[in-house]
C-alpha cells in the first residue's frame, strides 16, 4: 500500500531521514517511534509531500506521489496532528467538512457524513456539530481532529502524535477509541508518537527510528521478546515483559470460577469448592457483588452475613482487557487471582496470578 | 436603604463621576454666554444668574442628585447617572439657544452672541459623567449606545430646526453655508481617500512583511520612521519634491500636482495611515496558529484556498482595526494639511486664528470632533460584525 524507498531528507548540513525504506499494508497501522529528533516526523510529511524528500521514492498503490499534485494526494490522506489545528472561525460540523467541501460533495451528502463522523467518534452530533473550537476540551477537539482527518473516506491516515496534547486518562479512552474505530473502518495508518506503550497498545507493526534511520520494523511482541540491537533493547526498557503483557488479550486465559449465589445458605460455599479458600458471590441475575472468605465462615449462618461487598468495576475485569491490566487489579487489591465480568457486571470467571506468570514465561522463551 | 444590604454594595463612592459633578457645579459660575457688539469686538459675559435664576436652580438640583448617585456609586445606579448626565446636556442645549434668541433679540443685528466657558465646561462635565456611567453600567449595549449618543442627536435635531441660530457659530456658518459643505466633503474626500490608498498599499506591504523575513526589517523601518516625523514638517518636507516635479514636467500640473494643495497632503496622509495597517496586517497573520495552517496545508488546501478560506476570515478584524485607527487619526490630520492649502474643514480653524475670530474656528474644530468620533464608531461596528463568530468576542 505506502513503500518508501531509500528516502532521505538533507537541511543544511544536517540529515534529517536518511536512506529510509518502509513498507506498511493496506489496512496496517504501523507506528513510527524513536527519540526525538530521529526525523519520524519529517517521514510522515514526507507521504503527504508537506516535504519534499531530498532522495528516494515514495509510492501509493504502485503510484510515485512525486508525480501526483501534492494538493491532489494529500485530498486522498487523512492528516491528523497533535494540536490539532481546528479552524477556529468554523463549526464543528464545518470543521469536518472541509475535505469533503473541497471534494465538492453535495451538502445534503457532507452533512449526513458530518453525523456520521460525530457518533463514530463519539459526540453527540447535535450537541456538537455547531459549537465552536474554543468551546471544545482537548480531548475533544482530539477526536474532532480525527473526524476531520476520516471526513472523505480516505483509504490512509497520517497522526502526528494525535493524542499527545491530552492527560494521561483521556490518552488512554482516546487509544481505546482509536483501536475500536479502526476495527470498523480498517484505514491504512501511519501513526508518529513517542510512547512506547501507545505504540504497543496500537501497533500491528512498530518501526523504530534513530538518527533518520529505520533500526527496527517488526510487530510489537517481536520488537519486546526480541529488540534486534542495544538501542532497540534500551529503548523499548527493562520492564519489556510487563509492556507485552499488554498485548495479550485475557480471553485466553479466563478460567472458571467457583460463585453462589448471594442469598444461599452457607452450606452451598463448601459445596461449590472446597480447596479454595475465596468464592465470588453473585446476585440472581449473575452480577458481581462480592466475595468470601472460607475461613471466616459463621457455622450455618448465611452467605449474606459473611460477605465482603465490593464495586465491580474497582476490582474486576472486562472480557477485552489485557494481561497487564488484569495484573495491575491484582496487585491493586492485594490478590491472587481478578474476577472477569461482561459489560453488564455479570461474572464470566478469573484470571489467576499463575496465569500470568506463565503467559510472561512463554513469551520470554519463544 | 434597600441597597445598603451588602458591605461592598453600600459605599464606594465613584471619583470620577463625583469629580465630574463638582466641575459641573463649579461651571454655573464662570458666565454661560458672552454679547459681542460686532463679530472681532471684546464682548460683555453674561453669568448664568444673569440669564434665567430659574436655570441655576434647575442645574443645581440635577447635579446635586448626580452626587448624590457618584457617592453611594453602586453599579446598578449608573445607568440612573447616565440618564442625568444626559438630561444635563439637553437641558444646556436647550436652554443656550433659547437665552441666546432672546438675548439676540434685544441686540442689533450685527451683535454676536457666543456660548461661554460655563456652558462649554458644563458639556465637558457632563460627558465626563456619561462615561463613567457608560463604563460601570451592565446594562444592553442599546443602553450603552443611547447613553453616549443620545446628546449628540438631540444637538443634530436642534441644529436642524434653527434652535442654535441666535448663536455665534450658526451665524457664521449661515454666512458661509457653500463653503461648508464644501470643505466638510474636501475634508471627507481627503481622509477617506487617502486612507483607502493607503490601505491598498498597506495590506499587500503588511502581508509581505508577514512572510518574508527579509521585507519585515526594512518595511517597518521606514513606516516606523515616517510616523515619527511631525505632520507639519511632512507637509512641508513635500513641498519641495512636488514643486520641483511639476515645475521639470508642467504636464503634471494638468493633474493638479504641485507643492501645495491636495497632492502633498494626500501623500503624506497616505504615509501615515500606512503603519497601523501594515502593523496590524502583520500581526493579525503572524499570530494565525501555525497548526491551523498546516492543517489545512495536509488535508489538500491549495496556498489561495488557505488564504481565503483560513487566513482572511481571521485576519480581517485585525486589519480593519488598523484602518480604523488610520482613519481616526486621519480626520485630525487632515485639519492640519489645510496649511499647506489642501482645504478641508481645517481652512476655518487657521482663518480663524488668523482673524482673531473664535467663531470660526470653532466652526471648523467641532465637525471635525464629531466626524473622528462618527468615523469611530461606524468602524468599530464594521470591525464588530466582521470577527468571526468561533472567535471570543465575535458574532454581531
Amino acid at each position: 500500500m505506502i513503500r518508501l524507498e531509500h528516502v532521505t531528507k538533507v537541511y543544511d548540513i544536517t540529515i534529517a531521514v536518511n536512506d529510509f525504506s518502509l513498507e506498511v499494508a493496506k489496512g496496517e497501522v504501523c507506528v513510527l517511534i524513536g527519540p526525538s529528533g530521529c526525523g519520524k516526523t519529517t517521514t510522515l510529511r514526507m507521504i503527504n509531500r508537506l516535504i519534499e524528500p531530498t532522495s528516494g521514492k515514495i509510492y501509493i498503490d504502485g503510484k510515485d506521489t512525486s508525480q501526483i499534485k501534492p494538493e491532489q494526494l494529500r485530498l486522498s490522506i487523512g492528516y491528523a496532528i497533535q494540536s490539532v489545528g481546528l479552524f477556529p472561525h468554523l463549526s464543528v460540523a464545518q470543521n469536518i467538512a472541509t475535505v469533503p467541501e473541497l471534494l465538492h460533495w453535495d451538502r445534503k451528502r457532507v452533512a449526513r457524513r458530518v453525523d456520521e463522523l460525530l457518533e463514530l467518534v463519539g459526540l453527540n452530533p447535535r450537541e456538537y456539530a455547531r459549537k465552536y473550537p474554543r468551546e471544545l476540551s482537548g480531548g475533544e477537539a482530539q477526536r474532532i481532529g480525527v473526524a476531520r482527518a476520516l471526513a472523505a473516506d480516505p483509504p490512509i491516515l497520517l497522526m502526528d502524535e494525535p493524542f499527545g496534547a491530552v492527560d494521561p486518562l483521556t490518552r488512554e479512552r482516546l487509544q481505546a477509541q482509536f483501536v475500536r474505530i479502526q476495527q470498523e473502518v480498517r484505514k491504512t495508518v501511519i501513526l508518529v508518537t513517542h510512547d512506547l506503550d501507545e505504540a504497543i497498545r496500537l501497533a500491528d507493526r512498530i518501526a523504530i527510528m534513530a538518527a533518520g534511520k529505520l533500526v527496527q520494523h517488526d510487530t510489537p511482541e517481536t520488537i519486546l521478546s526480541r529488540p534486534s540491537n542495544k538501542f532497540v533493547h534500551d529503548f523499548v526498557g527493562t520492564d519489556r515483559a510487563l509492556k507485552r503483557l499488554s498485548r495479550i488479550s485475557i480471553t485466553n486465559f479466563i478460567r472458571q470460577s467457583s460463585s453462589v449465589n448471594v442469598n444461599a445458605p452457607v452450606k452451598e460455599v463448601m459445596a461449590a469448592c472446597d480447596k479454595c479458600r475465596w468464592v465470588w458471590v453473585v446476585n440472581d441475575a449473575g452480577q458481581l457483588v462480592g466475595w468470601i472468605d472460607r475461613t471466616t465462615l459463621p457455622e450455618g449462618g448465611s452467605v449474606k452475613e459473611a460477605i465482603v461487598q465490593v464495586k465491580p468495576e474497582e476490582i474486576a475485569v472486562l472480557t477485552s482487557a489485557t494481561l497487564r491490566e488484569a495484573l495491575s487489579r491484582m496487585l491493586g487489591q492485594g490478590f491472587r487471582s481478578v474476577p472477569v465480568v461482561d459489560d453488564k457486571v455479570r461474572l464470566i470467571g478469573e484470571v489467576t496470578l499463575r496465569d500470568i506468570e506463565s503467559a510472561t514465561a512463554e513469551t520470554e522463551t519463544s | 436603604m434597600s441597597t445598603a444590604k451588602t458591605p461592598q454594595q453600600s459605599f464606594a463612592p465613584d471619583s470620577v463621576a463625583v469629580t465630574g459633578t463638582v466641575i459641573g457645579l463649579l461651571a454655573l459660575v464662570p458666565g454661560w454666554l458672552t454679547l459681542k457688539p460686532s463679530r472681532v469686538a471684546a464682548g460683555v459675559s453674561l453669568k448664568l444668574w444673569e440669564l434665567e435664576w430659574g436655570a441655576v436652580g434647575l442645574f443645581v438640583v440635577l447635579w446635586s442628585a448626580c452626587l448624590v448617585l457618584g457617592l453611594i456609586g453602586v453599579k446598578r445606579r449608573s445607568i440612573f447617572l447616565g440618564i442625568l448626565a444626559n438630561l444635563i446636556i439637553i437641558l444646556t442645549l436647550i436652554f443656550a439657544g433659547f437665552a441666546a434668541s432672546r438675548l439676540h433679540a434685544t441686540t442689533t443685528p450685527i451683535a454676536r452672541v457666543a456660548p461661554g466657558a460655563g456652558f462649554w465646561v458644563t458639556l465637558f462635565a457632563a460627558y465626563v459623567l456619561v462615561f463613567a456611567a457608560r463604563q460601570k453600567t451592565r446594562s444592553s449595549p442599546l443602553w450603552r449606545n443611547l447613553l453616549s449618543w443620545s446628546g449628540l442627536t438631540v444637538f443634530f435635531v436642534l441644529l436642524f430646526l434653527g434652535w442654535f441660530d441666535s448663536i455665534s457659530v450658526m451665524q457664521e456658518f449661515m454666512g458661509q453655508e457653500d463653503r461648508f459643505a464644501q470643505e466638510l466633503t474636501r475634508h471627507m474626500l481627503l481622509f477617506g481617500g487617502s486612507v483607502i490608498i493607503g490601505t491598498l498599499i498597506g495590506i499587500p506591504l503588511g502581508i509581505w512583511s508577514a512572510r518574508s523575513r527579509r521585507a519585515e526589517k526594512p518595511i517597518f523601518f521606514i513606516a516606523n520612521i515616517t510616523q515619527t516625523i511631525p505632520s507639519l514638517a511632512l507637509f512641508g518636507l513635500l513641498i519641495a519634491p512636488l514643486s520641483a516635479l511639476s515645475f521639470a514636467f508642467p504636464v503634471l500640473r494638468e493633474f493638479g500636482i504641485r507643492g501645495v494643495g491636495a497632492t502633498p497632503a494626500i501623500i503624506a496622509l497616505i504615509i501615515y495611515s500606512l503603519l497601523p495597517i501594515i502593523q496590524n496586517t502583520y500581526t493579525s497573520l503572524r499570530n494565525l496558529d501555525p497548526a491551523v495552517i498546516d492543517a489545512g496545508l495536509g488535508m489538500g488546501m491549495s496556498r489561495m484556498q488557505i488564504f481565503r478560506r483560513i487566513e482572511v476570515p481571521l485576519a480581517a478584524p485585525i486589519v480593519l482595526e488598523g484602518v480604523r485607527i488610520a482613519l481616526v487619526q486621519s480626520v485630525g490630520l487632515t485639519a492640519v494639511a489645510a496649511l499647506i492649502g489642501a482645504g478641508g474643514l481645517g481652512a476655518f480653524v487657521f482663518q480663524g486664528l488668523g482673524q482673531a475670530a473664535p467663531d470660526l474656528i470653532i466652526l471648523g474644530a467641532i465637525p471635525i470632533i464629531i466626524l473622528a468620533l462618527l468615523v469611530d464608531a461606524l468602524m468599530r461596528t464594521v470591525v464588530r460584525i466582521t470577527r468571526p463568530r468561533g472567535l471570543a468576542g465575535g458574532g454581531a
